[in-house]
């Protein structure tokens, strides 16, 4: 049986933008992150979920109800650092502290970890923000990359992606006192 | 005899108390400062102490957010708007963090008393060509419930009250 031969090329034509978009897609996947503004971002609650995305120049965070825009160029500092919190969180963890015999209090020994990432920068008066944002584990050092390499400043040094399982106790360390 | 010594006494009595008195209530004035219709929040400085960024953002952030919502400033400027140049009774809020103490949210949660977060912050207020007005050190912490950065809100919570009660027209004190 033979296939005719506009089939194969319409087939042809597919695998092509298959191969071409495929890279652009997870670029696209890799620069949005699923993160919380813990507090900074005009206009966007404390404790909101979101993703935060960097393309053309700009660090977007938009959740359901808003959105954020700052540009690249206007950051001053990106600083990425970690931190922990209970397994169960939010309103349902604040309430199983009040578990009878210490559940609660077990509960709390089980805890994930984050990575944060803090930002500081200027807006058109010259007015200094900041803004922090907590993500998964090993989500902020490539965001910081991204960052960086879209024109924000940073005062602690870029982690080498090279180093591998050190990566994670190097940006631990560059928060350390 | 023994009724002028009473009358001495009487009169003793009500001499000490008319003295006491004004001195009693120059104690309980506030201080005298000039109210301000705007004020100027600088970043909080950390030199002596290594306080992390995040709390350091995080301190003047609610430091703002809290300056705003109490309301009494027509403007709350950061650090660095050109625009707060132009204003004539400006305030601005100089901080530094004079001791941090990082405790834990998990020893918090698992014993209660211990893991307590504290941030100690020496605030001082000044006009606007620098001359303190005004200066107090106020503290931060949070001991059971939230998180680390939680400190940060409570310290936010004093300054904003004390700005207030000082430098706003219509503040009550």
């Amino acid at each position: 049986m033979r296939w005719p031969s506009w089939k194969v090329s319409i087939g042809f034509l597919l695998l092509l933008f298959g191969a071409l978009a495929a890279p652009s897609l997870a670029q696209q996947a890799a620069d949005r992150v699923n993160v919380v503004h813990v507090v900074g971002l005009r206009g966007v609650k404390e404790n909101a979920k979101g993703t935060l995305a960097i393309e053309n120049g700009n660090l977007r965070f938009v959740d359901s109800r808003a959105k954020a825009v700052v540009a690249t160029a206007a950051i001053e500092d990106v600083v990425t650092g970690n931190d922990s919190q209970r397994m169960i969180h939010g309103s349902f963890g604040t309430l199983t502290m009040f578990a009878p015999y210490g559940g609660g209090r077990f509960l709390s020994l089980f805890r994930s970890k984050l990575d944060t990432l803090t930002i500081q920068y200027r807006d058109s008066d010259g007015g200094l923000h900041g803004a922090i944002f907590t993500m998964a584990v090993g989500k902020a050092e490539p965001l910081k990359k991204l960052l960086v390499a879209q024109g924000a400043r940073t005062s602690a040094p870029l982690q080498d992606s090279s180093s591998g399982s050190n990566r994670k106790t190097d940006a631990a360390r560059e928060q350390k006192p | 005899m023994k009724t002028s010594i009473q009358v001495f006494g009487a009169c003793l009595l009500v001499l000490t108390i008319s003295l006491a008195t004004p001195k009693w209530r120059v104690q309980a004035t506030p201080p005298l400062v000039s109210k301000a219709s705007a004020i100027q929040v600088l970043m909080i400085q950390s030199d002596e102490i290594k306080l992390p960024v995040e709390f350091q953002i995080s301190l003047y952030e609610h430091l703002i957010q809290q300056l705003e919502k109490k309301g009494g400033f027509q403007h709350v400027y950061r650090d660095g708007d050109k625009n707060a140049a132009g204003v004539p009774d400006l305030v601005v809020l100089h901080s530094t963090v004079r001791g941090f103490k990082k405790g834990s949210e998990m020893a918090r949660q698992v014993t209660t008393v211990t893991g307590e977060t504290s941030i100690d912050v020496h605030c001082q207020f000044t006009d606007k060509d620098g001359k303190s007005v005004l200066e107090r050190d106020l503290n931060g912490k949070v001991m059971f419930f939230g998180g680390n950065l939680r400190a940060t809100f409570d310290f936010a919570k004093k300054a904003a009250k004390l700005a207030h009660d000082n430098f706003v027209a219509n503040s009550g004190s």
